[in-house]
């Protein structure tokens, strides 16, 4: 388990190279906090009485090692290949990526940079881009929209990356697409689906069908497909529930469905059963607006009231972790997605096993549309050569890119047009429906 | 509507659990453990862990995650509170926030970050009167923390321990002129609020099929707002406290907006820091702050 989660955050470095590079920085730490304190023993001499703060001392160090240790060494991924690339920099095209690689909302971000970084390791093992070689800067926003604004910072001054594959947080996206169209640099999110966060600049593209679009099939394959007549509405209070909550009512309704029952919970809610208990047995149908940590228990609890109402979903609960945490209460539940990893053609099967073989999980949507997201890149890169302009105007013509997330092209504003399908739960696997 | 008031009892019975370890730490250190949310994440963990050993009965894992979230409870007391239990109140209250965030990144380094399920390991039975539907959940949460209240009960009023706490907490240093132990005192309290908070870890984990590295946050402040609600340092009103607030904010959502669930909760703790700071069974501690 510890060894995968090294993996995980160190990405595909040696062990050797992060160990190395972290107990010099500790080591670097403990000496810079001894130093100027006198740390040549005459301090130690004076007064017994100062022992037990020198323990509290002894404890700060020990706190701050650790402290560099888990830090440095997320930030340190690139480190290695730094001091390895210098002597050839022409050689290198740098990628950027920002998303959160701890706290809350890690495994959006780990899955996203697992995905850009198998893509990489493909292109790099083809002979790179004309020669090329690509190179993997990730930075840790830990889901917090300043410390991405930040990385982001970083990444274009600093680290001088051509294009970025980020961020992965609405909210965090929302906030550092201005600083990438303000500096010239390519920034293409695979995950942030809140509407509108494209029309920031001709340097920003979205990889990912939007709220929108997938609330709106939603209702529709439910109203016209499936012939339900009455919903309700369970949404997590967050751009992302939001936006699917008002799509999909506002479908359904158009298409002469009604909605029973519309209520709200918060991100991180683990007790839903007021809200169950207010819907009752009043709808055919249970659109979750949210993701799938809560769907799955949402499916959980209404099964236990007896709520037999049929679940409905967004590409939130694509993970195999639904199944895992819902149980038979999830059987049967649709919901849309853009990435189907059973599907069983060649790349989509290449791409799973590479993937599987690197982190010991499957890959999630946020893995794939990263995937996506940079072998489009990449092959916009080799007709643009590494230049952030030329790149900006092949993104913009990628047109029917044939990926693991389906066929891509972008809109004018620099959205994807992508096809939206609907998966099932069947016998405690995900089928296509549609 | 008596549907919600099952809900909110079982809600209310786990906030009281976690209040429970807020109130007996602050009762005899003066200090808010704001790393009892941990405590409860942690014991949830071990208690997952404890029931994946094949053959190992569930009160058994209960009692595995309860013992080890104590020997964590008292560790995190010798380490980041005893040291400081002379100096100024805000360095401990900041060392406290420390270890919490320590602990949520250690657990989260360690186990990752992915939400894990826990396996039931009973059978769901499911009991209907008229339209009230209870399953077993609702009856093991409900037994299990009456019970640990009661147990709790007698060991503070009855036992020789218990005294000892009560006299810790009235003043810790004429105590210790009176010959009790008092580094063992709050050790022991700290393994005590600890089991509690694990119990409700593992009840919550268990009930809602998930343990995750920070599911400690959100129940560990509306514990914090159940301690206070009923007076911080009271038991009984920590008990109350959290009964209050579940039912608080699951009326919340079945007669108002289920947005207003975490408003409903943290209003009542303005609201009560306004009108009466020492909460509804804190009046005895005044003459000590």
């Amino acid at each position: 388990m510890y060894m995968r989660f090294t993996d995980n955050l160190f990405g595909s470095n040696t062990s050797h190279s992060k160990n190395t590079g972290c107990n010099s920085n500790k080591d670097y730490k403990r000496m810079s906090f001894n130093g100027p304190k006198g740390g040549n023993g005459g301090r130690c001499n004076k007064r017994k009485a100062l022992r037990a703060s020198n323990f509290w001392m002894f404890g700060t160090v020990v706190f701050l090692a650790i402290a560099v240790l888990l830090t440095g060494c997320s930030g340190g991924s690139k480190d290695p290949s730094n001091s390895g690339g210098s002597k050839d920099t022409e050689k290198i095209i740098k990628i950027g990526m920002v998303g959160p690689l701890t706290g809350d909302y890690a495994t959006y971000g780990q899955s996203v940079r697992n995905g850009v970084q198998t893509a990489i390791d493909e292109i790099n093992e083809k002979g790179g881009v004309n020669g090329l070689t690509l190179q993997l800067v990730a930075e840790d926003s830990k889901g917090d929209s300043t410390e991405a604004a930040n990385a982001i910072q970083k990444l274009i001054d600093q680290d001088k990356v051509t294009a970025i594959v980020g961020a992965v947080l609405s909210g965090e996206t929302a906030t550092v697409a201005p600083i990438a169209q303000d500096s010239g640099v390519l920034m293409i999110t695979p995950s942030s689906t809140a509407p509108g966060l494209a029309d920031t600049g001709d340097y920003i593209f979205r990889n990912v069908i939007t709220d929108d679009v997938q609330a709106r099939q939603m209702a529709e394959y439910a109203v016209s497909e499936l012939g339900l007549e009455k919903f309700a509405v369970l949404y997590a209070n967050n751009d992302y529930g939001v936006a699917l909550k008002d799509n999909f009512t506002a479908k359904a309704e158009e298409l002469g469905a009604t909605i029973v029952a519309v209520e709200s919970y918060l991100d991180r809610d683990e007790d839903f059963r007021a809200q169950l208990t207010k819907i009752g047995d009043k709808a055919e149908a249970l659109y979750i607006g949210g993701y799938y940590t809560e769907a799955s228990k949402i499916a959980q609890q209404a099964k236990r009231q007896g709520i037999e109402a049929r679940l409905l979903g967004a590409d939130g609960f694509y993970s195999g972790k639904f199944v895992e945490l819902g149980g038979d209460a999830v059987e049967g539940a649709l919901f849309t997605a853009g990435f189907y990893s059973g599907d069983t053609s060649e790349d989509i099967q290449s791409f799973v096993s590479n993937y599987k073989q690197m982190y010991e999980e499957e890959p999630d949507m946020f893995a794939a549309n990263a995937y996506d997201t940079m072998k489009i890149v990449a092959q916009a890169l080799e007709k643009s050569g590494n230049d952030r302009d030329a790149l900006k105007a092949e993104m913009a013509a990628v047109k029917d890119y044939p990926g693991v997330t389906g066929k891509t092209s972008f809109a004018a504003n620099g959205e994807a047009l992508k096809e939206v399908i609907i998966l099932k739960v069947e016998n405690g696997r995900f089928s296509r429906a549609r | 509507m008596l549907q919600q008031v099952v809900n909110g009892l079982t809600l209310g019975s786990t906030y009281a659990l976690i209040a429970l370890g807020y109130t007996m730490v602050y009762g005899v250190l003066r200090l808010i453990n704001f790393a009892h949310g941990e405590v409860y994440m942690i014991g949830a963990f071990t208690g997952l862990m404890a029931s994946q050993i094949p053959g190992l009965p569930f009160p058994a894992a209960l009692l595995i995650a309860m013992a080890g979230a104590a020997v964590v409870g008292v560790a995190i007391e010798r380490i980041a509170y005893r040291p400081l239990r002379k100096a100024p109140r805000l360095a401990a209250l900041i060392s406290a926030i420390g270890m919490s965030i320590f602990l949520r990144n250690l657990t989260l380094a360690v186990m990752g970050p992915q939400t894990r399920a826990f396996p039931v390991p009973f059978e769901v039975r499911h009991f209907s009167i008229g339209r009230l539907r209870i399953n077993s959940f609702d009856v093991l949460i409900l037994v299990t923390s009456v019970g640990l209240m009661i147990g709790l009960h007698f060991l503070v009023q009855k036992a020789k321990i218990g005294k000892a706490m009560r006299a810790t907490a009235q003043d810790m240093e004429t105590a210790s002129l009176m010959g009790i132990d008092v580094n063992r005192v709050i050790a022991f309290t700290f393994a005590v609020g600890s089991a509690l908070a694990a119990a409700a870890g593992v009840l919550i984990g268990m009930n809602f099929n998930a343990v995750e590295p920070s599911m400690g946050m959100m129940p560990g402040l509306k514990g914090f707002v159940a301690a206070v609600l009923g007076g911080v340092g009271s038991i009984p009103g920590a008990m109350i406290g959290g009964i209050l607030l579940g039912m608080a904010e699951v009326m919340g959502v079945a007669l108002l907006r289920s947005e207003w669930r975490d408003a409903i909760a943290f209003g009542i703790l303005a609201l009560v820091l306004l009108i009466k700071p020492s909460g509804i069974f804190g009046g005895n501690l005044q003459e000590k702050v």
